[in-house]
């Protein structure tokens, strides 16, 4: 089954969306690792969940090779697929999936920065996404989401869905330099509809982020948990033209409850992480972004 | 590779005593002697994963039987310090729940919880280390009312520890209040208490005996490569609990313990 079933809101919407990535201004500066070339590259996806009696943990296990082109001025094409390795999960999960495929413009104008995206995203979702960023100082900043998306997965066959969810959140991030600390709250309508807000403390470490957080849904109720993002290795990296390497990182949340359709957003970039947030370092210089880079990328050539 | 050789002959010597003395280090990953918590924390961002032996006299009375007798069992744990004031903690612990009769395997689960320790007060000159904590936060705020709800692990606690240094020698002193909410865990209420040992000659070694406020316990523990922690202990001189971690200073820092 392979169906295609657009609105004309929808069109409408996405049209409005390539209008503004087109009409947005340049960004104001290049970044180490933004350069023009294409990294290919492949980390895991582990999910683990307690829920039988007779095994430790049910397990999950995805390889997860991806691609990412940067085409300059911050316009970057990206894909990746899920590829199940291991599962004890359900018959459900035994199919490859798309974790990413789309295209992402960020931008800066006058005090804001912006990130809009078109294309497949992570949890079985496509469509155009739109993320803001407005710091205020290097301490205080607002952010918002906006999404309208449909439903794409795989099995047997394809299942496309017309997009017919308008999801959004808006929050603010107060960052203490000092203690490279950082705190998120967010309110928003989430991907299954549910209206909450979440409230998260970071600590950046070198190389590590580690945050507790809180959550409420209103469909869903309390829950809460732990993250945990390590940045991995190679710490040292050479830029080409072409590049191979593993993930940027390895990111792990944690939930108390299993409250799965509670309070879910989809990510659009397939290396998305809190410690790095939705911009590009050398765009948006806030957060852990003024701490010490994770990686000192050398450029191939200037290195001869 | 003089200083390695060293280390691993100290090493293996100490854990050759291990059965009498044991190893120590908080079965749920933040800083204490081996049951009790001390005033102490571990270093500002240290990062503990670990998994530890528990004897069945280390568990509660209630929750831990199967087919009415207690069992032995280990956790798990995660353990962080993001500042020098705050540990965090999570930690499973592994239960049996049943034996499913028609395929003969045995029914696990897990038992969850959170610990928390301040320190509101460092150690000075004259005044020893204060530090109060709480084991299975979560469910000890929402359910201490709800005599149904698994608490078996939940204690509050306040610690105070006294260090004192004599040849390069470093003796501890700990005396702590605890409370426990649940009633089949109230003979390790009250007051509680210990002594620490570390040598002059290879620090990173620790001895200790404690109080639990039922029993006698012996531990020590050695942090060996900075980053490999082992510990063993003895309760009531006769039980044998032990445990191992790997011990990362998130903010690239060296510590020798």
């Amino acid at each position: 089954m392979f169906h295609i079933n657009t609105s004309s809101r929808y069109r409408s919407l996405f049209v409005g969306f390539l209008a503004l990535i087109f009409l947005a201004g340049q960004p104001q500066a290049k970044g180490q690792d933004t350069s023009p070339g294409i990294d290919f590259f492949s980390g895991i996806n582990f999910s683990f969940a307690d829920m039988n009696f007779y095994r430790q943990y049910d397990v999950l296990l995805h390889l997860t090779p991806g691609f990412k082109w940067n085409m300059g001025n911050h316009w970057q094409l990206t894909g990746q697929a899920m590829i199940p390795i291991i599962n004890t999960f359900g018959e459900e999960y035994k199919y490859v999936q798309i974790g990413a495929f789309n295209i992402s413009k960020e931008m800066r104008i006058s005090k804001s920065y912006l990130k809009a995206t078109v294309g497949v995203f992570d949890m079985y979702r496509y469509g155009a996404d739109l993320k803001a960023f407005v710091p205020l100082s290097d301490r205080l900043a607002f952010e918002g989401q906006a999404g309208y998306v449909g439903v794409l997965y795989f099995d047997s066959s394809a299942h496309l869905y017309k997009p017919d969810r308008f999801v959004w959140t808006v929050g603010g991030d107060i960052y203490l330099p000092r203690w490279n600390t950082q705190f998120r709250g967010t309110v928003g309508r989430y991907l299954y509809q549910d209206f909450g807000c979440e409230a998260e403390a970071m600590r950046h470490f070198n190389h590590t982020t580690v945050s507790v957080y809180g959550r409420w849904s209103g469909e869903y109720g309390l829950d809460g948990g732990f993250r945990i993002v390590i940045m991995l290795p190679p710490y040292h990296r050479k830029h080409r033209a072409v590049n191979f390497r593993p993930a940027s990182n390895y990111r792990m949340s944690y939930t108390v409850m299993y409250k799965s359709y509670a309070n879910c957003m989809y990510h659009t970039d397939p290396e998305q992480n809190e410690r790095d947030g939705w911009f590009s370092r050398d765009l948006l210089h806030w957060g852990s972004h003024t701490m010490e880079p994770d990686f000192i990328i050398t450029n191939k050539t200037e290195q001869q | 590779m003089k200083h390695l050789i060293i280390n691993v002959l100290i090493a293996i010597i100490a854990l050759w005593f291990l059965p009498l003395a044991g190893q120590a280090q908080q079965y749920n990953g933040t800083s204490g002697m081996v049951h009790i918590p001390t005033g102490e924390m571990h270093h500002e961002g240290d990062a503990l994963i670990g998994a530890h032996f528990l004897n069945k006299a280390m568990t509660p009375d209630t929750g831990f039987l199967y087919l009415g007798e207690k069992y032995n069992t280990f956790d798990y744990y995660i353990a962080l310090t993001p500042f020098s004031w705050i540990e965090m903690s999570y930690v499973c612990t592994e239960r049996i729940h049943a034996k499913d009769e028609q395929t003969g395997h045995i029914k696990w689960s897990k038992d969850r919880y959170a610990s928390v320790k301040i320190q509101p007060l460092k150690e000075g000159k004259y005044y020893p280390a204060v530090a109060i904590g709480c084991n299975d936060v979560l469910t000890s705020a929402f359910f201490k009312d709800k005599p149904d709800v698994q608490l078996y692990f939940t204690n509050v606690y306040v610690a105070a520890t006294k260090t004192f240094t004599f040849s390069g020698n470093e003796l501890g002193l700990t005396v702590a209040y605890r409370h426990f909410f649940r009633g089949y865990n109230a003979k390790w209420n009250g007051v509680v208490g210990g002594i620490t040992f570390r040598p002059s000659f290879f620090p990173q070694w620790r001895l200790m005996v404690e109080y639990t406020g039922n029993e006698f316990l012996l531990g020590t523990d050695v942090l060996l490569w900075q980053h490999l922690r082992l510990q063993a202990s003895l309760k009531d001189f006769k039980y044998v609990n032990a445990g191992l971690c790997l011990q990362f200073n998130l903010l690239g820092k060296k510590y020798r313990y």
